[in-house]
């Protein structure tokens, strides 16, 4: 017994020491630039300075949105000779934060966050800060409290657009008393939080004859959606509902299909919702989707690596916040080809 | 009684070829130990920072293996719980809930027990297969964690001292790490030096005889769920004190990467083999193939299928398939050769 003991507590110790003999004769290493072979290298089209990157994203090319993020990303990096490694969270938090210290180790010029659960990113933050690595967030921002704690945010009014959507609502709806369902996001997810509380915010200021009778998450899915608004229609009776929001256009494409699955028309109630993607710009031509929101998966992409570059060149003193434009697309401008659909 | 005495004593001639031989056969952890070091190996040479930046890698390693180091108490009596990325979330939102920080992580150590007592009584009383009864609890577990968050992170009320527990405690090591150690130490210890641990092997390896030994079946698959339940209980305490918040969808990727580190490890998903031992290697083996892939900015798709075809090899490179595989193409091959001279 106390043999196996020793041959274990041996072994032990001999993994420590060679962990701890690596970190003792590389420990400048991990602060002057580190050895993570980026995933892509750059020189920049103007011959200019080449910096190391770390993006740290919640998705990727296993998403619609990602897919089309990455390539303008990743060609705007190149152009600007930003040298990128890329990782994917999906979504756990944890995960995410794994991630922020391996790159605060790796000790690139910055980090490019895109929160994965706003409330959790603090820690990595205050890392990269103490680390003396600038972080810039893409797509999401950080909670009021924790923005001082990044040089800058690119990216959608994720508010905003649920303040847009809302504004199409409360135009078509007029004066009537409408009851509505809602099919939020991923809960718990920036995002999601944000645009359900920009839709319900200004539906209580501007149309408050707008009633939510009852709403539940739908994960960015179609069929989770589908499934969620089946479920709402069923619970407050078709009779009392008379439109219905989606915080992005994947999702509002499943609630239209639960509708259509009841046998109601969809182009009787007043639907909106945020994206204008390849899914929802063609059902706001049909008249099934009332309105939506633009929002340009390549200007987010690209945005991240200019604002990026703009911090690690011209390190301004303030934060700098750059928001895409949320513009409303319904059937009147739905073919327009500055709205046309990106995802 | 010679007989007996002949099996129990080891004494067969040979020396100590045979006795070395006798000790690889009765290890498990043969697999994980030559995987590590092909892990080290290549890690070593292609992303040397995973072991410079060692605490970033051995946090890793804590990260996946805390939780792995539980279920291999349940695992080893043939059963399973598929409850422990749930418990962890509920027993993250628990502790936030309640102002009182030390309130709140006893509340929810108490929580993960009551878990895995009510598992265990699922199992043991009303006799439902843990695959079945634990599945039930992973959706009721993440159901009330959406409720009791509010279906939004819950952030700590004492921020600072979330902060202030991700910082380095003892040298480097950070009191994830420790209590990680501990874990280990404490679990080890337990399935090998203590007699109610020891019964562990039995209750997995042959249940009906550890009936007729007299062995409190019941009671140690009591033990094991609850050791379970605490142990992702307090790996939910961690996740929630390092991100400042409880995320009600933390633990989406624990469950797997914690049964992958069991099975790479040795651990029979069927009972009575395996060691903490072997989780430990398996749990280090996936944190530092984790990292380097990361380091290495390859994609999270990329990552899955070198994971999942170490996973793959693990499996069938046990010694009993490698066994099976041989018998049945040397079956093959015979039958062939039988029936060759008839054709």
């Amino acid at each position: 017994m106390s043999k196996n003991f020793l041959r274990l507590a041996s072994l032990l110790a001999v993994g420590m020491l060679i962990l701890a003999a690596c970190g003792d004769g590389d420990s400048s290493d991990t602060t002057t630039g580190g050895d993570a072979e980026p995933a892509a290298t750059a020189a920049p089209a103007d011959g200019g300075e080449t910096f190391e990157i770390f993006a740290l994203l919640p998705q990727g090319n296993d998403q619609p949105y990602g897919t089309t993020y990455l390539p303008p990303f990743e060609a705007k990096a190149a152009e600007l000779g930003l040298n990128v490694t890329i990782t994917n969270s999906q979504y756990d938090a944890d995960k995410q934060a794994s991630e922020c210290e391996v790159a605060v180790a790796a000790n690139p010029d910055l980090i490019i966050l895109w929160p994965a659960v706003g409330d959790t990113v603090r820690p990595c933050l205050e890392a990269a800060n103490a680390a003396g690595i600038p972080v810039t967030v893409t797509n999401s921002d950080l909670n009021p409290e924790d923005q001082e704690l990044s040089a800058a945010y690119s990216g959608p009014d994720t508010y905003g657009q649920g303040v847009a959507s809302a504004e199409i609502f409360c135009e078509l709806a007029g004066g009537e008393d409408v009851g509505i369902i809602m099919v939020n996001g991923l809960t718990g997810n920036s995002t999601a939080i944000d645009r359900e509380a920009g839709f319900e915010d200004t539906i209580n200021e501007q149309c408050p004859n707008v009633t939510i009778l009852a709403r539940q998450p739908g994960n960015w899915n179609k069929d989770e959606s589908q499934i969620a608004a089946s479920e709402m229609i069923t619970a407050v009776g078709a009779e009392n509902i008379g439109g219905a929001y989606a915080a992005d256009d994947t999702m509002v494409a499943g609630v239209i299909d639960a509708f259509k699955a009841q046998g109601i028309d969809p182009a009787s109630l007043i639907i909106t919702s945020i994206g204008n993607t390849f899914l929802g710009n063609p059902l706001v031509v049909s008249g099934e989707l009332d309105g939506t929101v633009f929002q340009s998966s390549s200007w987010d992409g690209e945005n991240a690596a200019v604002v990026a570059h703009q911090v690690l060149t011209e390190s301004p003193s303030e934060r700098i916040v750059l928001f895409m434009p949320s513009v409303p697309v319904t059937a009147d401008n739905a073919d327009d080809p500055s709205v046309a659909p990106e995802w | 009684m010679t007989h007996q005495q002949g099996i129990s004593l080891g004494e067969a001639p040979g020396g100590a070829m045979n006795r070395l031989r006798r000790t690889l056969a009765r290890r498990t952890e043969g697999r994980a130990l030559a995987l590590l070091i092909i892990v080290v190996i290549v890690t070593a040479i292609m992303e040397p920072i995973a072991f410079t930046a060692y605490e970033v890698t051995l946090g890793r390693i804590a990260l996946i293996g805390l939780v792995a180091l539980g279920l291999t108490a349940v695992i080893l009596m043939g059963e399973l719980d598929l409850a422990v990325a749930s418990t962890l979330a509920v027993a993250g939102v628990v502790m936030a809930s309640i102002d009182n920080l030390a309130l709140g992580i006893l509340t929810a150590l108490v929580v993960g027990l009551v878990i895995g007592a009510v598992n265990a009584f699922f199992v043991v009383v009303v006799g439902i297969n843990s695959f079945i009864a634990t599945l039930g609890m992973l959706f009721f577990l993440r159901g009330a964690a959406f409720v009791l968050s509010g279906e939004e992170p819950v952030r700590l009320s004492d921020i600072d001292a979330g902060i202030a527990f991700g910082k380095p405690l003892i040298g480097d090591l950070t009191p994830r790490m420790l209590l990680f150690i501990l874990a280990f130490l404490a679990l080890h210890i337990f399935v090998t030096r203590v007699r109610a641990g020891r019964e562990f092997y039995a209750v997995g390896g042959n249940r009906q005889a550890a009936y007729d030994a007299g062995i409190p079946v019941r009671r140690r698959i009591f033990t094991g769920f609850m050791i379970s339940g605490f142990v992702a209980a307090l790996a939910g305490i961690i996740n929630t004190l390092e991100r400042t918040a409880a995320d009600p969808t933390a633990g989406s990727t624990v469950l797997l990467a914690s049964f992958a580190a069991a099975i790479i490890g040795g651990v029979l998903l069927t009972g009575g083999r395996g060691s903490v031992f072997g989780t430990l290697l398996g749990a280090a083996s996936l944190g530092i193939l984790q990292v380097a892939l990361t380091l290495s900015g390859v994609q999270v798709d990329v990552q899955n299928i070198v994971i999942g075809s170490v996973l793959f090899i693990a499996v069938i490179t046990d010694p009993n398939s490698l066994r099976s595989v041989l018998g049945s193409a040397r079956s093959f091959f015979r039958g062939r050769s039988r029936a060759s001279p008839t054709q």
